[in-house]
């Protein structure tokens, strides 16, 4: 494995957010951090045999949190400039002032560790020009037939290189390396115009990309997209559903995750306030947030807090068992954290988000829950999907899907919502299938603040509202 | 104003062609949470995007601009990139120099461009304090943004503007409490935190007496400007989208001079007026200027930057609501302010003609899809109307439709704009939608 020397320029801000730290303890801070972070990335993305975009981009910047009074006050610049770290140290102060909110101590943990990615195939070792063509291969793959309008293929990199200093004694730097390569078809026939997408992505290196079928990858979104052209619309109103793992990630991610943030809980925001120990689902489900799985997209060695990632189980066996937790709604609701204070950036503010979201296995075999099923549909691919903490309702919007009849698949649907109260949904839940599958992407809380995330599990027959839109 | 580096002026001249961006924003946000201020943030960003061509070959980078090494780094980069850069039939060349078509618009507010954490803190708190309803989450962002873009062909043009953007929830102290929602953007503090928290109590309370929605029925779909907006860019923003076109994504793209819309239905991309993309040239550096874009239903431009060929000015970087990191985003194609001319009934009346309808106050987010038109959105909370009366507040139901056939079955537009982010629309009523429950 790769062992690559990191954090050049975090590394070297280590002095500077000490001093900071010092700083804005001498002007009152009860507690307070100092975080640098570095973003190298690349993409690449090339459109009907071209290459459209080729952008390197490098960002950088230091966030300083002060916590007094209850409340923090931030700072946050575009420097590593000794003299504007300290400015907006003393802004960060100036910020957590005023009246008291609450006399409310955080609790965080004192670690001194130093982390590279854990990659097989660092991308920084791999020439640009095998980028490029690993998006142009993507493209050219699905020219299969006239009727694909436009053929995309992308390709995208992220070094993101951290340090952070507390003024509980924490000193870490740790990297996070993720990778990505999509293939997009749109087929238009003249009259309808559908899309179908495919591609890898990771926190290992460029392994990633080295080992996928770019070709097959190309040709299969192609040909998926065409088949869609005959999709016809779904039907509508309550129906059994077969979410494929990607939309049983959207129900975990959406229907239960959002409502299980720390933040929400503190607040009241959440139907799930106060329902550890009830039940919440059938009791085939257990339900993780998981920082830790190896090479997922929403993993990271420590959160944007200094807390080591770790996995909560938010459901167990359908009895609710869990929060995620930052330092403050941690010391708020009387836990420990959990690895769950992320940020988008340097320059955006922290607060409680999730990491890899995920319902558990159960014994069923794909076909033989085909089989099983009277009449439903089963989805295939999501496009995205929106929570309702308040409300307990979810809504997931589905790239396409299959009608079942007699335990058999008959035509293909065009793309489809489902809806419903998230208890219900999980309550009606009576067949998982054995396999597991995670799938990467960004989630906002309420309208920006994108995190990488993933979501996932396995197959799930479950009770739905099911509206196909015109 | 702000002004790029020396070395990144100098080293345009080693390429056929080269453009660079830089822009420095500062930006003061507080967030509510729980009814309390809970953080205050001050941000500074800076940053540039350096962009070349060698022939049809390009090159491109961007970097904060967070140490003195940091321009020339940026040089280097996208050197490196250009050198493995395949030929792009496509290019056509970065903006060529053009006078200004329109005033400067009056997007720069000295009372918020001066603001301190202090007046913030003031300004939220008498939003709480004027809201007799639990806010369990808000902010607001007040920010000063300045740019420039200068290109080897003789481009050279600055832009600077404040935004405000607030966004708010609100939450009645109650079992099932549901949820009610307000934002606000513009370019000047006219955010009026009294009007903005009696308003947030009004729709907590509504969103509390919803009653599920059982059954199916077709009817006919009211949108008020907060749900409206973000429906029309995903749908009609995308259809006129000039890429779109000629990348064959758009299905209107061979519907130029043709009936898309219904006959009440006029949009113009207007950035003469004070709205958050104002301004009088784009992110390009090409002249911005109103634009009709369908009238009377007819569809009269597509809006395109320099990339799509035939420039409109619309290539932005820059963000409607947040102006952290505009030098680190590749000129797209925009509308700089999409605003559909006002009809002459007020809500109620459209409510008063609608035989069997639903006003929605809150959809769980409002969009279309941006390829397709279709829509099936999650209502939060909807008023039903049976005779031009409000007849119960349901939620939990889906609304099905298409935005792209919406428009052409447009039943009312209201005499109500307001600014959406990019958007300007009033009320309208559209039929031909249908309403799925449990």
């Amino acid at each position: 494995m790769m062992q690559k020397q990191i954090l050049v320029r975090a590394e070297d801000s280590q002095d500077i957010l000490h001093k900071a730290v010092e700083r804005m303890q001498d002007l009152g801070a009860e507690f307070c951090d100092a975080k640098s972070q570095t973003v190298r990335s690349i993409g690449i993305s090339s459109m009907d045999g071209e290459l459209k975009q080729l952008t390197r981009k490098s960002t950088g910047g230091v966030c300083l949190r002060a916590w007094a009074g209850g409340r923090w006050g931030y700072g946050t610049v575009t420097s590593f400039d000794a003299e504007a770290v300290m400015k907006a140290a003393e802004d960060a102060v100036r910020n957590a002032s005023g009246e008291r909110k609450s006399d409310l101590a955080l609790e965080p943990s004192a670690i001194r560790k130093h982390m590279p990615a854990q990659v097989r195939i660092h991308p920084d070792s791999v020439g640009l020009d095998e980028k490029i063509q690993a998006a142009l291969d993507l493209d050219r793959a699905q020219a299969i037939d006239d009727r694909i309008a436009n053929r995309m293929g992308s390709y995208a990199e992220e070094i993101k290189e951290n340090a952070l200093v507390n003024s509980a004694g924490s000193d870490l730097s740790w990297e996070e390396v993720r990778t990505l390569c999509r293939a997009m078809s749109i087929a238009f026939d003249g009259n309808s115009m559908e899309r179908y997408y495919e591609g890898p992505d990771s926190t290992f290196g460029y392994e990633t990309v080295k080992d996928a079928d770019l070709e097959g990858i190309g040709r299969k979104t192609a040909e998926e997209a065409l088949k869609t052209l005959s999709a016809k619309r779904a039907p509508s109103g309550s129906l059994t559903v077969i979410s494929d793992p990607m939309v049983s990630g959207l129900l975990a991610h959406e229907a239960m995750g959002h409502a299980s943030e720390g933040d929400e809980i503190t607040k009241k925001r959440s139907f799930l306030t106060g329902a550890i120990g009830t039940r919440v689902a059938s009791d085939i489900i257990t339900m993780y947030d998981n920082g830790t799985v190896p090479g997922a997209h929403g993993s990271v060695p420590f959160d944007d807090e200094g807390t080591p990632s770790s996995c909560t189980k938010i459901i167990d066996r359908g009895i609710y068992s869990g929060y995620m937790h930052s330092l403050e709604t941690a010391s708020q609701l009387g836990f420990r954290p959990t690895g769950n204070g992320r940020a988008e950036n340097f320059g955006k503010r922290t607060w409680v988000r999730m990491t890899n979201t995920y319902f558990g296995p159960g014994d069923w075999d794909k076909d033989e829950l085909i089989a099983d099923t009277k009449h439903g549909i089963i989805c295939d691919k999501m496009v995205n999907g929106m929570e309702d903490p308040v409300g307990g309702c979810f809504e997931a919007k589905c790239l396409r899907g299959f009608e079942i009849e007699n335990g058999e698949i008959k035509g293909m649907l065009r793309s489809f919502t489902l809806t419903g109260k998230s208890v219900e949904i999980l309550s009606s839940a009576d067949a998982l299938t054995k396999e597991v599958v995670l799938d990467g992407g960004m989630c906002g809380k309420g309208i920006e603040d994108w995190v990488r995330v993933s979501s996932g599990g396995p197959h799930m027959r479950a009770r739905m509202i099911v509206g196909g839109g015109q | 104003m702000i002004y790029p580096d020396d070395r990144a002026i100098k080293a345009m001249e080693k390429y056929d062609q080269a453009e660079v961006y830089v822009s420095r924003a500062v930006v003061n946000t507080v967030y509510i949470d729980g009814s309390k201020i809970s953080n205050i943030e001050t941000k500074t960003d800076e940053g540039m995007m350096f962009r070349m061509s060698e022939g049809r070959r390009m090159g491109k980078s961007s970097v904060s601009l967070d140490s003195p090494g940091a321009a020339a780094s940026c040089l280097e980069m996208a050197d490196s990139v250009l050198r493995f850069s395949p030929e792009n039939a496509a290019f056509k060349g970065y903006a060529q120099p053009g006078r200004a078509k329109i005033a400067a618009p009056d997007v720069w507010d000295r009372k918020a461009e001066n603001i301190t954490p202090e007046e913030l803190r003031e300004l939220a708190k008498c939003v709480i304090e004027n809201c007799r309803v639990s806010i369990p989450r808000a902010q607001i962002r007040v920010s000063c943004i300045e740019s420039r873009t200068v290109n080897g062909n003789g481009v050279d043009v600055g832009h600077r503007s404040t935004l405000v953007y607030g966004h708010f929830t609100s939450m009645a102290d109650i079992d099932h409490p549901g949820e009610g929602m307000e934002t606000f953007h513009g370019t000047h503090l006219t955010l009026d935190p009294v009007l903005i928290g009696r308003n947030l109590a009004r729709k907590a309370e509504a969103a509390a007496t919803c009653r599920e929605f059982r059954g199916s029925e077709k009817l006919s779909m009211i949108l008020p400007p907060s749900e409206l907006g973000d429906m029309l860019i995903s749908s009609v923003g995308s259809a006129v989208n000039g890429e779109n076109r000629k990348y064959g994504r758009s299905l209107w793209k061979d519907s130029l001079g043709e009936k898309v819309a219904s006959d009440c239905i006029t949009m113009v991309d207007d950035p003469t007026v004070s709205a958050p993309l104002s301004c009088a040239f784009d992110d390009e550096g090409v002249p911005a200027e109103r634009r009709p874009i369908i009238e009377n239903g007819i569809l009269r431009g597509f809006l395109r930057d320099t990339f799509c060929g035939d420039s409109t000015g619309n290539g932005m970087r820059r963000s409607s609501v947040e102006p952290q990191g505009a030098y680190d985003r590749t000129p797209t194609i925009k509308p700089l302010n999409l605003t559909v001319k006002p009809g002459s009934k007020n809500a109620e009346d459209i409510v008063a003609q609608t035989e069997k309808g639903i006003l929605v106050e809150k959809f769980a987010w409002p969009e279309a899809d941006e390829l397709t038109g279709r829509f099936g959105l999650n209502v939060r909370c909807g008023y039903i109307i049976r005779n031009g009366e409000i007849a119960g507040v349901v939620n939990n139901a889906l609304l099905m439709g298409n935005m792209l056939d919406a428009v052409a079955n447009v039943e009312a537009v209201g005499n109500d704009p307001a600014q959406m982010g990019v958007v300007t629309v009033p009320t309208m009523s559209f039929s031909g939608t249908e309403l799925v429950g449990n």
